[in-house]
């Protein structure tokens, strides 16, 4: 009355299931581009899907992209002149710094919807050819029509710049386990 | 019910250490033990565990609903102040629960009685969900065990299936204390569930979580955290440094905050008071509280907070008759009806029924030496076979 049949044990441990993921992650279909104006430039597209997927990308960038709290780290990422100031100041009045926005992606149409949210890219200065999303995820460096990797296409997450670490934990330290 | 001794796997140590388990050799896997299992029959499990858990969840449910609206009953769980809004939007804003397992002392025959309930941080699930289930087809193909045996399990498949519906979007994070290793197990296994949901999951320590100057979580790569699905009690969150962060960092928990009312052991006597003589309950009070010279002398004490039977003492006719050390205890206790759990020969099983999504859908059998489970319980297999 209780199987559990539909997976097989050797799926649960862990390292058959991450190989499994790192050699045969589905790809989706993406569209690349560098700019309004190359997006424009494509005949597969219509101008008001670049303008509004533009903006979508854009529109995330100020809160997705990575931060830094020195020109300098972010240029050691991201190369010299490719970090921008952000347009907010941590409370206590510093200075927020991040990578300028190099590209977007947007999904592929599926029954007139996009596949997924448009966002901006990036490029690190260790690899200048590819575009990177702001979760630091290869996206490979084709521009127009293309696929990548379906943890690619995800919705990138809010970055911040954290100013204080180790506020739990303590009683953990003190009680053990946290099992019952 | 029976307790049937069987002869252990050949194979158990491999398989222990396939499974990333610890193994003592001559004394077997750490926290298991299948040299003897436990048979029920389809009606047992059925009609005295599986509906009746289904049943005390909506008890519990009630619990929750009252308690969110009353701060005298927040103040006796002890619960800080501050954090009495954010655990009632919480329960009003329908925050889903993922799972929980309720501990019920049962001899095979009457109403199996609520010991507690571990609404929060549950562990054993690996065992319960993977190793036991394993251990059931191998045992039956080695011809250990009778063909036929069934097993009441389902606890893997519906954990998967829960995850979509909880409404997760972008990332989660997952997290545990990072010293402890059995919690880190517990929770690998957790997000490799989440994983084969089509969730995108991140391990991280409660240690490691950081906070940027809005208040808000952040990981070790400065990602603003979303949803953190913690293997770290409620009650720990709420008195930690971060924790007065914690409601206004958006941060979407699981288990939800409302949990911090059911996993505490001051819901035996919520739930007494108001479904007093429900067949699955055992009479509880506050101690303290006067009404509990009803339990005559003959009691269980338990600290409201406590873990794994730490501070858990027996009460005869007036007298200490068992008691286990432990950390907890600066907090207050209830009493509760002594219930003895069943004696298989010097073992005392203790009955896991595992809720997920609030429904029952498996269950473990936790053994001591003693009549209060502690850390040396190790989990038996059990099977349905009529």
């Amino acid at each position: 009355m209780k199987r559990w049949n539909s997976i097989s044990v050797a799926m649960l441990m862990g390292v058959s299931l991450i190989a499994l993921s790192a050699c045969e992650e589905p790809q989706v279909d993406a569209s690349v581009f560098e700019s309004l104006k190359q997006c424009y430039d494509d005949p597969a597209m219509s101008d008001d899907e670049c303008k509004i997927s533009y903006k979508e990308a854009q529109d995330q960038h100020t809160a997705v992209a990575p931060k830094y709290a020195s020109q300098a780290d972010c240029q050691a990422d991201f190369g010299m002149g490719k970090c921008e100031q952000a347009p907010y100041r941590t409370s206590s009045g510093g200075s927020v710094f991040m990578p300028l926005m190099m590209g977007y992606m947007m999904g592929s149409m599926i029954g007139g919807r996009r596949s997924m949210m448009s966002q901006p890219l990036y490029r690190s200065a260790g690899s200048r050819n590819s575009f990177r999303t702001a979760d630091n995820r290869n996206v490979g460096s084709k521009t127009g029509r293309t696929q990548v990797a379906r943890s690619a296409a995800s919705r990138p997450s809010f970055k911040s710049s954290t100013i204080r670490r180790g506020g739990f934990g303590a009683s953990g330290g003190r009680f053990g386990s946290a099992a019952t | 019910m029976q307790r049937i001794p069987v002869t252990q796997r050949p194979d158990l140590a491999q398989a222990a250490s396939e499974h990333g388990f610890g193994y003592k050799t001559g004394d077997g896997m750490i926290g298991w033990d299948e040299t003897a299992y436990y048979q029920f029959t389809l009606r047992q499990v059925e009609d005295d565990l599986e509906g009746p858990a289904e049943q005390l969840e909506g008890l519990c449910f009630d619990v929750v609903a009252r308690a969110v609206d009353d701060e005298a009953v927040l103040r006796r769980l002890g619960i800080p102040e501050p954090f009495w809004g954010y655990i009632a939007d919480s329960w009003r804003n329908g925050e889903k629960n993922l799972y929980g397992r309720m501990d019920l002392s049962y001899d095979g025959e009457g109403p199996a009685k609520l010991l507690e309930y571990n609404a929060d941080t549950p562990t054993a699930l690996y065992e319960t969900a993977v190793f036991q289930w394993e251990w059931l087809e191998r045992a039956m193909e080695l011809g250990l065990i009778p063909d036929g045996c069934d097993q009441f399990n389902d606890v893997h498949e519906s954990i998967v299936q829960s995850f979509p519906l909880l409404g997760i979007e972008g990332l989660s994070h997952f997290a545990c204390n990072q010293n402890i290793e059995d919690d880190k197990g517990t929770l690998d296994y957790l997000e490799e569930c989440a994983r084969e949901a089509g969730l995108e999951t991140q391990p991280l320590a409660m240690e490691d979580i950081g906070i940027d100057d809005q208040g808000r979580f952040t990981d070790l790569d400065d990602n603003v955290i979303a949803t953190l699905i913690k293997l770290y009690p409620w009650e720990w969150i709420m008195d930690e440094e971060f924790g007065r962060n914690v409601p206004a960092s958006g941060v979407r928990f699981v288990e939800p905050p409302w949990k911090a009312i059911l996993s505490n052991k001051g819901l035996l006597p919520l739930m007494w008071e108001m479904f007093e003589g429900h067949p699955n309950l055992l009479p509880a009070y506050f101690d303290g509280d006067p009404a509990a010279d009803a339990l005559g002398g003959t009691y269980v004490r338990k600290p409201l907070l406590s873990r794994q039977g730490a501070n858990i003492e027996i009460v005869r006719d007036g007298k200490t008759e068992f008691k286990n050390d432990g950390p907890y205890g600066a907090e207050a206790c209830i009493l509760q009806g002594f219930h003895p759990l069943p004696d298989h020969g010097g073992h005392y099983p203790l009955i896991g029924c595992w809720l997920v999504a609030s429904k029952a859908v498996g269950m473990c059998i936790r053994e001591d030496r003693t009549l209060v489970t502690g850390t040396d319980a190790r989990v038996v297999p059990h099977v349905i076979l009529d």
